[in-house]
């Protein structure tokens, strides 16, 4: 089952205590690391647990998450592609 | 003349076991010292392989009243002492000791969070030695150490920063000997905290192989005796190595992931070696930091090619017979450099099979003998902190060099707190209680953070940055060290990560919480907002934390190793200690818990222009039992002129088993003098907490410029420790 972006970019705000950001600033295909919200590989950790705590997706290096965080919507297809189990 | 430090006493236990032979032979036999864990269950991890010390502690002799810490360090100074064969008069006020340690008692103290989170009991005795600093007290208080006793906590760079500490103690003349060195117990904190960093190899480290996937934890504790070459001469000691030179630097880069190029790494094997007075030539083995993280590794291996221009001389990371112990790891490293030094064998680097391409090089791959006259041990932490010692042979003629103390000027300060007397609650999981406290909240200034600190920084790291931002505007190629000392260290996030862990049984880690809890976040934090990459320490000592940061700061100008140093302290009002306290009666209508984060720019008496004072004595301490107060005069006597102090400001109005002992102090001092000098004292307006002195300090400041004379700042720990700063008014600048 695809998850939505806005669903995913309300649990990224959650998760990484993005105080002053509202899910219509982030841009689905805008870049979450480096420039765009600022991030950095320890908010890659939270979005780790985060994947596990709402889709029961386990991550065990970051490597293993690498392209799926690249943007919102990459992260929105990872999650729906390990839902259909591929 | 400069006093080169000498080793003359080793100790070490650690997952293959006690003793320095035992270490030796295990290294020699090239036997994989982890295993899996049995400390504690681990449903969500399992029992992936670490460097537990599975030995009865108390039936080796450690004291029972003590954390797990507490006891690996006990056990280490004991070696250390015994083969050093210190005579009853080696020690006294001539003999300290600076000990690392990152997690301090933790693991007793999650005992006690356990009972409270599962079962609702509030039973805070195995809290009682929760404070990294408890390991020192212990060792002095155990062995009749009566000089400087002060505890690094730089994560895992600790051990070394410590070492390298008690060298300038010594060079400086502070001591005739001391013990240094580190001491860690496995913690359920650092456990869930490298895992939630994925940080871990279920395999165990494969240090510098291309197939390495992390770290693993150990724990252990490593001591060495320290001594003036002319004391070790004296009494005919045996030199077991010559500690030639040390360097500390801070990548201000990340607070996990070190710098990429290993830039941080570089420039303090560069000043470690300019201190020694070698070329990087005469290096003839580095044991390497080398956890087994893909990023530690390939980042030290480009600072060592970079610092040998190619020829990197034979190399190996221990971490895989040790696992990696934290502030113990860089002591036991320095063991295991001396041991080399004295068997002329280079130790090996179990776990590693295959050359990373990125990496290029293998480490030494078995026990060799060859010719070894100075070899670098190599310590990193995180916060971007690095540490790196040289040990030479006893006949080498490494020249170290002389550092020359002189006074230092006061060319700024940055003060947050005190706040106004508020009420605050205690709550779940503690019995719910009501307390006054003053609060530095609403943080004045923290719009000026940026968006990162403002979600990231817990209360403690944001008063510390901009009490940093307050004393010191950064100036391009300007050298600056940070030495910010903390009692508790960040209580918030270590709880908050803690907490977590339990009630949800390893579930749901919080990977931010963890690196934000080691003692040196805050001054990582600062070295990384003002872009400061020379010394960055984090001292802890109890009461007299903020003087440690001060030595530790002064040593830096006077070395020569910058140009500015900032030297503060830091605590914060947290549940847990306003509940143990009150249950403990230690918070009463006098004694009202405060918080705050003071920091003061130095800079040296010759070099800055307008200054707010001058600082012209700090001694460190511990007094005897009863408290003779003749004496302590006589101890204050000996490093500053009672005709210089105008003021007495002392740590009185905050706990009143030390009001009895300030007040004949201030007798003591005014019958001595032969005149009535005025007492003061500031924990009225700042509250109390562990680094208050360092308020204290703004308020000498003060005094003295108000009143234009001496201010001797004098501090006192309920546990032994004390403190002697004098502050002194500025001398007028020179016409340009």
């Amino acid at each position: 089952m695809p998850v939505s972006t806005t669903e995913l970019k309300t649990r990224i705000i959650e998760a990484l205590n993005l105080q002053d950001t509202t899910p219509e600033q982030i841009d689905d295909d805008a870049p979450l690391f480096g420039t765009g919200l600022g991030l950095d590989s320890i908010d890659a950790l939270e979005l780790v647990v985060m994947l596990e705590k709402h889709y029961s997706i386990i991550i065990k290096g970051i490597e293993e998450g690498g392209p799926a965080f690249r943007s919102v919507r990459a992260l929105a297809d990872f999650i729906g592609a390990r839902r259909a189990g591929t | 003349m400069a006093q080169q430090p000498v080793i003359t006493g080793l100790g070490v236990i650690a997952s293959p076991g006690c003793g320095v032979a035992t270490i030796w032979e295990a290294v020699a036999g090239q036997r994989d010292g982890l295993k899996p864990l049995t400390l504690f269950p681990s449903p969500r991890y399992g029992p992936v392989p670490v460097g537990e010390v599975q030995l009865d502690l108390l039936k080796l002799g450690a004291p029972r009243r003590a954390s797990r810490t507490d006891r690996l360090g006990w056990l280490a100074a004991r070696e250390a002492i015994q083969s050093a064969a210190l005579p009853p008069e080696a020690f006294g006020d001539r003999a300290g000791v600076v000990l690392g340690s990152s997690v301090g008692g933790s693991f007793d103290s999650e005992g006690f969070l356990i009972k409270l989170i599962k079962e609702g009991k509030f039973h805070p005795r195995p809290t009682r030695f929760h404070e990294c600093h408890s390991s020192a007290e212990l060792i002095a208080d155990s062995f009749g150490l009566f000089g400087p006793a002060m505890t690094v906590s730089t994560a895992c760079s600790s051990g070394a920063l410590a070492i390298a500490t008690a060298a300038e103690m010594i060079q400086a003349g502070e001591a005739d000997v001391m013990l240094a060195g580190g001491a860690d117990s496995i913690s359920r904190m650092t456990w869930g905290g490298f895992h939630a960093l994925l940080l871990v190899d279920g395999q165990g480290c494969r240090p510098f192989d291309a197939a390495r996937g992390g770290m693993s934890l150990g724990e252990g504790a490593a001591m060495l005796v320290l001594e003036t070459e002319e004391n070790a001469q004296r009494r005919g000691a045996k030199i077991l190595a010559r500690l030639s030179g040390w360097g500390a630097s801070c990548d201000a880069h990340h607070v996990t992931a070190p710098h990429p190029e290993g830039a941080g790494a570089l420039a303090a094997m560069r000043v470690a070696l300019r201190r020694a007075g070698l070329d990087a030539a005469q290096i003839d083995y580095v044991n390497a930091h080398g956890t087994g993280t893909r990023d530690n590794d390939l980042a030290e291996a480009k600072a060592l090619k970079a610092l040998f221009d190619g020829r990197v001389p034979p190399f190996s990371s221990s971490k895989r017979f040790f696992g990696h112990s934290l502030a113990a790891s860089g002591a036991i490293e320095a063991v295991l450099c001396i041991e080399a030094l004295r068997h002329q064998q280079l130790p090996p680097n179990p776990g590693f099979s295959q050359v990373d391409p990125a990496i290029g090089m293998e480490p030494v791959r078995e026990l060799t003998s060859t010719t070894l006259t100075h070899v670098m041990s190599n310590s990193f932490g995180f916060g971007g902190n690095n540490a790196v010692l040289i040990f030479s042979t006893p006949t080498s003629t490494a020249t170290t060099r002389a550092a020359k103390p002189s006074p230092i000027n006061v060319t700024g300060l940055g003060v947050i707190g005190p706040g106004a007397v508020t009420m605050r609650g205690i709550t779940s999981p503690m019995p719910a209680d009501q307390l006054s406290v003053r609060s530095c909240e609403p943080l004045p200034g923290a719009a000026s953070l940026t968006p990162n600190q403002r979600r990231r920084l817990g209360h403690l790291h944001q008063m510390a940055v901009l009490a940093a931002r307050a004393s010191h505007t950064p100036v391009a190629d300007q050298r600056v060290a940070v030495a910010l000392g903390t009692g508790f260290g960040c209580l918030a996030e270590g709880a908050a990560f803690i907490e977590n862990y339990v009630a949800k049984d390893e579930a749901e880690p919080m990977p931010s919480r963890f690196p934000g809890s080691v003692h040196n976040a805050p001054a990582g934090q600062i070295a990384m907002d003002l872009g400061s990459r020379g010394l960055n320490s984090a001292p802890t000592a109890g009461a007299i934390t903020f003087e440690c940061a001060l030595w530790q700061a002064w040593r830096q100008l006077d070395a020569g190793e910058a140009d500015v140093a900032l030297a503060g302290a830091t605590d914060e009002l947290q549940n847990y200690p306003l509940a143990i306290g009150k249950r403990w009666g230690i918070w009463t209508d006098q004694t009202v818990p405060g918080e705050g984060a003071v920091v003061a720019r130095l800079a040296s008496g010759e070099a800055s222009s307008p200054a707010l004072a001058r600082v012209t004595a700090l001694r460190l301490g511990r007094y005897r039992r009863p408290f003779d107060a003749a004496r302590e005069t006589a101890w204050i006597s000996k490093t500053v002129a009672l005709s210089s102090i105008g003021i007495l400001l002392s740590g009185g109005h905050g706990l009143p088993v030390l009001e009895p002992l300030y007040e004949s102090m201030a007798q003591e001092i005014s019958r001595r003098a032969g005149r009535t000098i005025e007492h003061q004292t500031y924990k009225q307006l700042c509250g109390e907490f562990h680094s208050a002195s360092a308020f204290g300090f703004s308020v000498a400041v003060r005094l003295a410029r108000e009143r234009q004379c001496g201010v001797l700042l004098y501090t006192l720990s309920p546990r032994g420790g004390k403190a002697l700063c004098l502050v002194q008014p500025a001398l007028p600048a020179l016409p340009a």
